[in-house]
């Protein structure tokens, strides 16, 4: 008796071991839950942390009830782990209505069939570049929002102590951060292990991509000396910094949580960064002191490559109300609320439109952007991509491997490989 | 002479001892609320799991709603991944470090906890049932800090007692070292079961029997190996058999700590197929690994069942 009651726990204690490794069917998501969107009283809208000026979206937002008599809910998502998150509301029906993405993450997420059709959008002054990563098969799924870029941001007073002068190339940034490593106490520049957008930029000074296309297919181009190139001067960079090596710029998140702490003299950031960075310093009772520069290039004449980064407006197409959805779009993406969402940024964004203008005031985060924007690169855009960015990133796990001194070529292969299984797959 | 003595007749069977067992139906009853949740919460999703585990299944299919049927093509795909007997062996490794150590120690605390004094046995008794009521997270996020490589504890104290290198010194660098505190803490998690069960069983050992064997001088070593063993042989197996189910299952401790990195190199099974399934949204496949893992837990648990089924005969006869 004893003995069977030891047989049934043991079965019992066994099968509650399998069904914990076995319940990943979370977020298949029947027709449950129809959210806050559901009915036509309100629309539901994910914005990204850091993206609208809340003075526009409650703006725009009372503007859009006054004129269609449904109350606007503005939900903010965290960039971590929005793949999963958007995945599962697509796949339910009026949980969101209109959802902001990443522009990387666009081209994946439509070939889903997850958003709806905006071909009725076609035809509007619509930026270019920011238009292909929000098509698929010459069907428009989304509406380009902004684009932004990263810089230089650099703590003017510990340069000044240090006799610093701002780069206009990689040889006279790193003498700068030499001088500063000399004469002053502070970390010449915070840059954390895993920042993968900042070394694309390098391996895209030398002409050199995350993957290539050949025909249908793509494949990883780690293992290539123009990625070796790349990889090495972001290497010599993260010499100068205490970051470790297997972190990237959200863990902890670089803006808020590691230079408010002091005694960082530069970093490299986006515009919502430098915000939050500011915001927290002076919640400190400190005050900012920040300089701005394009991120140096090889040469004086041109700039460094920089990720394009951005966020594009798509409609789901289990929106709760599509045709409310795509009205709140058409008014937030129209030529007189694009322009007040750049100017309430201070011009510090990429305009979506091209009927829209950014003026940044000199000597500002938006100046500096503004500058490299041109030699700005996107990753690949093809649906397989977001396959790539989501964890384990073998970008990432190659960047901590060499920086720990692992053999380059053996670790770009592997990533290579990994890049190129995850990169075909839709 | 006198007549061998005869073995006494056997008395009148003796009076059933209390009430006679419920037969018919009502036993069914009894147990029928248990056996129905068990299937709802476990057997449905585990029906899921083995349906999924035939299906193409990933954002795409999530989000449109379609069944792809893929036969085996996620089992071939697993199987012919080295990443999987990687893992597979590296969870093994992983598994029979941690139960041999939790054993031992358990034992051996288990066994101290018996000879202690009052107040001692009272502390170190709290110590333990503190560290078993310890939540998995909390306690897995304080080993991570303290071994965090610019503020840990660690660090710090490896430098205090002069030894150098330490400074800014990774533990999470590489799987083993990651795999080797993931040790530590389970191990640390799991002695408190082991050696309070172990002194509740020993309490029931008369101390009468010690004493005799300490009179035919039998060794601290002999005692333990002839009457402890034995009388608790029925405790060593299904302690055994449990924390080698629960250390294989080993989920949050795992992958809260470095979430199987660096470059995967710390995942264990249940890791690998959370991050095939929830990182990748490659459900079919991590379905297929959740299979697998549950087949060759059966066939490890099976040797479990024939040991304890032989048991059960030898009793009988």
């Amino acid at each position: 008796m004893k003995r069977k009651l030891m047989a049934a726990i043991g079965v019992a204690t066994l099968a509650v071991g399998a069904t914990a490794c076995g319940t990943d069917d979370s977020g298949n998501g029947g027709n449950g839950g129809s959210g806050s969107g559901g009915n036509t009283d309100s629309i539901t809208v994910w914005l990204m942390d850091g993206s609208a000026p809340d003075a526009w979206i409650e703006e725009l937002n009372t503007a859009f009830e006054e004129e269609h008599g449904v109350s606007v809910n503005v939900e903010i998502q965290e960039w971590n782990g929005i793949q999963e998150k958007i995945t599962t509301a697509l796949s339910e029906d009026g949980t969101v209505d209109v959802l902001e993405i990443g522009n990387t993450q666009t081209v994946g997420f439509a070939a889903t069939g997850g958003l709806a059709d905006l071909g009725e959008f076609e035809g509007e002054a619509w930026n270019a570049t920011m238009l292909d990563s929000a098509t698929v098969d010459d069907t428009l799924y989304a509406l380009p929002w902004y684009g932004a870029n990263r810089v230089v941001i650099y703590d003017k007073g510990i340069w000044e102590e240090a006799g610093a002068e701002v780069p206009t190339t990689r040889d006279e940034w790193i003498e700068a951060l030499e001088l500063i490593e000399e004469n002053t106490d502070a970390e010449p520049i915070y840059l954390p292990g895993q920042s993968y957008y900042v070394m694309g930029g390098f391996i895209a000074d030398e002409g050199g991509a995350f993957a290539v296309q050949e025909g249908d297919e793509w494949t990883g181009a780690l293992n290539t000396p123009e990625a070796e190139a790349g990889m090495e001067f972001y290497a010599q960079l993260q010499e100068f910094s205490n970051s470790p090596t297997d972190n990237d710029e959200a863990s902890p998140q670089q803006s808020t949580e590691v230079v408010p702490q002091g005694d960082v003299a530069s970093w490299i950031g986006l515009g919502w960064e430098a915000g939050g960075a500011i915001a927290t310093i002076e919640e400190q009772g400190e005050e900012a002191d920040f300089g701005y520069f394009p991120v140096p290039g090889k040469t004086a004449d041109q700039p460094g490559h920089v990720f394009l980064g951005g966020s594009n407006l798509a409609v789901s197409e289990r929106a709760g109300d599509q045709e409310l959805a795509k009205e709140w779009l058409r008014m937030a993406t129209s030529q007189e609320w694009a322009q007040k969402f750049v100017d309430e940024n201070n011009g510090g964004v990429v305009p979506n439109r091209t009927d829209v203008t950014a003026s940044p005031e000199e000597d500002t985060f938006a100046a500096a952007m503004v500058q490299s924007a041109e030699v700005g690169y996107l990753p690949p855009l093809t649906t397989g991509w977001a396959n790539v960015e989501v964890v384990p990133n073998p970008i990432k796990d190659l960047m901590t491997k060499v920086l720990n001194g692992e053999d380059y070529a053996a670790a770009a292969e592997e990533a290579d490989a990994e890049i190129t299984t995850r990169i075909n797959r839709d | 002479m006198t007549p061998p003595a005869r073995a006494v007749e056997p008395a009148a069977p003796a009076a059933a001892t209390g009430r006679r067992l419920p037969t018919g139906w009502l036993p069914y009853l009894l147990i029928a609320p248990a056996v129905l949740s068990l299937g709802l919460v476990l057997g449905w999703a585990l029906l899921r799991n083995v349906l999924i585990s035939f299906q193409e299944f990933g954002r795409r299919q999530l989000i449109t709603r379609t069944t792809e049927w893929a036969g085996f093509d996620n089992y071939v795909e697993v199987l012919n991944n080295p990443r999987f007997w990687d893992t597979l062996v590296r969870t093994f490794v992983f598994m029979a470090v941690n139960v041999v150590l939790i054993m031992v120690l358990g034992t051996l605390i288990g066994l101290l906890l018996n000879r202690l004094g009052k107040k001692m046995r009272l502390t170190l008794s709290i110590a333990l049932v503190m560290a078993w009521a310890m939540p998995i997270i909390p306690s897995t996020v304080l080993f991570s800090w303290i071994f965090h490589t610019q503020y840990g504890l660690m660090n710090w104290f490896m430098g205090t007692l002069g030894f150098t290198g330490f400074e800014q010194h990774n533990w999470f660098g590489t799987g083993t070292s990651t795999l080797a505190i993931a040790t530590l803490l389970i191990v640390w998690m799991s002695i408190p079961f082991v050696a309070l069960n172990l002194y509740a069983g020993l309490t029931t050992i008369g101390g009468e029997i010690y004493e005799a064997a300490r009179m035919d001088g039998a060794s601290a070593w002999r005692i333990f190996r002839s009457i402890v063993l034995p009388i608790m042989k029925p405790f060593f197996l299904i302690t055994t058999f449990l924390e080698i189910i629960w250390v294989f299952k080993a989920f949050a401790q795992v992958y809260a700590l470095n979430g199987g990195g660096p470059s995967r190199a710390s995942e264990t099974l249940p890791v690998m197929a959370y991050i095939e399934g929830m990182g990748q949204q490659q459900f079919g496949a991590a379905a297929a690994i959740s299979v697998l893992t549950l087949l060759i837990l059966l066939g490890a648990m099976s040797y479990y069942f024939h040991l304890i089924l032989k048991q059960e005969k030898e009793q009988q006869s």
